[in-house]
């Protein structure tokens, strides 16, 4: 692991499906910020889909798995550094994936006799890690904080961490490195490293009902209730999140929830790296892609550069 | 049928299998019936039978009981069960495999999550990358064209608002530049699947 806060950390980024739809506005945050707290992202060269949470039903496990393994070997080609991705899924399956593929070796077999066919292979020990989990263990909120031009003073700011971004690895090496799996505090210290006030939220790590959300929405809506409702309780302007998934669910599932239980809730959800990036006294729109989130916080664009 | 049955003896062939074939299964012996994990569930209340009890209706023989169930189609892989399980069963790795095999071994019925897992692969495996515009409105239709309008309708005012803030653009699916090469490797990776389960 690189040394905290050192500046020029080069990493291989895989920016995951979502970066070209739903989370376009993640993706650009983060680039937009990664230079500026010393992170030098190369993208993931023709990078393909992770295979999500029901690639291994649809395809089958070793298609799955090849998914994963095809990025590795791209990642391979691009130098020994880590790989780092902001998608919460993408860190699963890749991060898993790789794990797997570099102790199983009838798996490892397996995928390189796939990939053989478009003449790659994996063999390498690459890392896989999340961006949260760099940011904190490598370059450090305080790196966060002395790059603070325009502080979100007066901001509140509900931290909803999600699952997959912390959970997935529990009692394996790489689990919960970083922050705990019930009460992780990292999203409020970059709020609050970014001059904004992180309200108490219980409900930070719940589930949003994730992508059985999307398939059948009646069975998850009382989920994501209870995550608005919380934030909307506990005062906050912003809910802030890491994960694709999240950030999409709560946001564009709150006029379902209306309608359904007779409530009036319109609370923003934006990623962490786009308050980062209005802190950072960056553009509005080009680096804090504030004109992506349907439901829109006048009070954070208000703060921000034009 | 899951009421207790006193005539039927306990059938440990099903709980060899899992251990075995199961992706986690290996550690299902661990369970100690604690129920932490259905205590911790989103929706729980919505599944036939929450983990805890599927583990035991595992143990129990209950094959056909357990893989037609709809747990394994509930869980929305948040892995809270995984990090409070006091035995470390990995809980979620588990219903996912059981969930596959279920299909694999003919005993799951089209469901949400296999019709939107078909879609969601039709993606991946045609364009290298997910098209959620493509995927959504698979799913929607593989219920048939009545149900697909109605759910599109129902949608319709998220789509705009996803238009019209950039997040869902209009024209060809964004795809990986080797498509080729990709098409070729799964399409390997699942004949070298296939060969494997016959041997």
């Amino acid at each position: 692991m690189a040394a905290k806060g050192k500046a020029g950390t080069k990493f291989t980024f895989y920016p995951g499906c979502s970066s070209q739809g739903s989370s376009l506005h993640l993706d650009e945050s983060i680039r937009a910020v990664a230079p500026e707290i010393g992170l030098e992202l190369e993208e993931l060269d023709d990078w393909n889909c992770c295979g999500a949470s029901v690639g291994r039903i649809g395809g089958g496990q070793l298609p799955n798995m090849t998914l994963t393994g095809r990025n590795l070997a791209k990642a391979q080609g691009q130098g020994k550094q880590d790989v780092v991705t902001a998608c919460a899924a993408c860190y699963l399956n890749t991060h898993g994936g790789n794990e797997k593929i570099k102790k199983d070796v009838k798996l490892r077999a397996g995928v390189n006799e796939a990939l053989a066919e478009a003449d790659l292979s994996y063999d390498d020990d690459l890392q896989v890690r999340h961006m949260c989990e760099v940011i904190v263990n490598d370059i450090g909120v305080d790196k966060i904080k002395s790059r603070v031009k325009n502080p979100l003073k007066g901001l509140k700011v509900a931290g909803y961490v999600g699952c997959q971004t912390v959970r997935p690895f529990a009692g394996t090496d790489d689990g919960g490195k970083y922050d705990t799996y019930e009460d992780p505090n990292f999203l409020d210290d970059f709020a609050e490293a970014c001059g904004a006030e992180a309200v108490e939220f219980d409900v930070k790590t719940n589930c949003c009902g994730g992508s059985v959300a999307v398939m059948s929405p009646e069975r998850t809506l009382h989920l994501i209730k209870r995550i608005v409702e919380a934030a909307v309780e506990a005062g906050a302007d912003v809910i802030s999140t890491p994960c694709p998934l999240c950030q999409t669910n709560v946001e564009m599932y709150q006029d379902a929830i209306n309608k359904k239980y007779g409530t009036n809730h319109q609370i923003p959800v934006v990623f962490y790296s786009q308050l980062m990036a209005v802190a950072f006294g960056m553009d509005a729109k080009k680096d804090a892609a504030l004109h992506r989130n349907t439901i829109r916080s006048e009070k954070l664009e208000a703060m921000a550069k034009k | 049928m899951t009421a207790p049955d006193a005539a039927r003896k306990y059938d440990l062939g099903f709980a060899r299998w899992v251990r075995d074939n199961v992706d986690g299964g290996d550690k299902l012996s661990m369970c100690m019936q604690c129920g932490v994990c259905s205590g911790s569930c989103p929706i729980g209340t919505q599944m036939d039978y929450g983990p805890r009890k599927l583990f035991m209706m595992i143990r129990a023989g209950m094959k056909e009981e357990v893989m037609t169930s709809n747990t394994m189609w509930s869980c929305t892989s948040c892995y809270r069960c995984v990090v409070r399980c006091p035995r470390g069963v990995p809980v979620t790795y588990i219903l996912q495999d059981l969930a596959a095999k279920s299909v694999e071994l003919g005993y799951a019925n089209p469901n949400d999550n296999t019709r939107f897992s078909k879609s969601f692969w039709w993606s991946a495996k045609t364009w290298g990358r997910t098209d959620e515009r493509l995927v959504t409105a698979r799913y929607y239709f593989s219920f048939g064209l009545k149900e697909g309008m109605r759910r599109s309708l129902d949608n319709l005012k998220i789509a705009y608002c996803m238009i019209k803030a950039g997040r869902m653009h209009l024209g060809m699916p964004h795809k990986v530049k080797d498509k080729k090469g990709l098409q070729a490797i799964l399409k390997k990776a699942a004949e070298i699947e296939q060969r494997e389960s016959g041997s």
